[in-house]
């Protein structure tokens, strides 16, 4: 896998993570197994910064773009379409067989895009 | 209701903590590429925090992208994990898909480990000699198809 993709794809479940530990119900139960959801917050926050850093700067700003924007910045494609959007992609996308090698993004919503199988 | 158990091992083998994950995750569905992100978005979270719940029991789990399905691993590993600074025996590791729908089923699975822990159900699995013993303290079903009991 591209490894800028497998950066984003990090970085996106990364805040995902965060965004969790801030839910205050997810912050309620994780307290009530004696974990410290605060702590870990401000420990993933440096985490990201770094990992945000360490992502080609183009992709970078188009990924904080498309979370401000739709709230998720990449998705996996299900069944030849993509899953943020809904949009059937390509056929020259999909039945391409460097997959996951190089950074696509659909033509349709711009999101990052991802086979998972 | 019972939560649907994806896969058991109660044999672990690994020595640390990052190997053990990644070693439990094999009997996750994913492919080779997601279990390595898997494993470091678990790792990452357990470097902010280590997730035990009890002393000699860890609960790694995230949400993530990378799934389409909820996957539950538990697991036991006779000689302990060092966490790193306690040594951890039974890791229940659970991984939630992302969905629009937002986190609820994630949090109501945190919400039921948290219920059926609590009032003696951490030394309950602690005990238990199966894995088939432990899901049932946790009120998990296992798909006997997954399960490894090896050495139980």
């Amino acid at each position: 896998m591209n490894r800028d993709l497998e950066r984003l794809i990090s970085l996106h479940d990364l805040d995902v993570m965060i965004g969790d530990l801030v839910n205050k119900d997810i912050r309620r139960q994780e307290k009530r197994l004696g974990l410290s959801p605060d702590d870990a917050v401000a420990e993933l926050r440096k985490m990201r910064d770094e990992l945000d850093s360490s992502i080609n700067r183009r992709f970078r700003d188009k990924y904080n773009q498309l979370s401000a924007h739709y709230g998720n910045a990449v998705v996996p494609v299900v069944h030849e379409r993509c899953s943020g959007c809904f949009t059937q992609l390509p056929t020259a996308l999909f039945a391409s067989p460097e997959r996951n090698e190089q950074v696509e993004t659909c033509p349709s919503c711009g999101r990052f895009i991802y086979w998972a199988d | 209701m019972k939560k649907q158990c994806s896969h058991s091992n109660w044999s672990v083998s690994s020595a640390d903590r990052r190997s053990a994950i990644n070693e439990l995750l094999a009997g996750a569905a994913v492919s080779d590429e997601a279990r390595e992100l898997l494993t470091i978005a678990l790792e990452t979270r357990e470097l902010a925090e280590p997730t035990i719940v009890h002393p000699g029991i860890a609960m790694p789990h995230c949400r993530s992208i990378l799934v389409d399905e909820i996957s539950i691993i538990i697991a036991r590993s006779e000689n302990g994990i060092p966490w790193p600074k306690e040594k951890v025996n039974v890791i229940i590791l659970f991984i939630s898909p992302v969905k629009p729908s937002g986190p609820q089923q994630h949090m109501e699975l945190i919400r039921h480990l948290a219920r059926y822990l609590r009032d003696g159900g951490a030394e309950a699995v602690l005990n238990a000699e199966t894995a088939a013993e432990a899901a049932a303290v946790l009120r998990f079903n296992i798909c006997e198809s997954e399960q490894n009991e090896q050495g139980s």
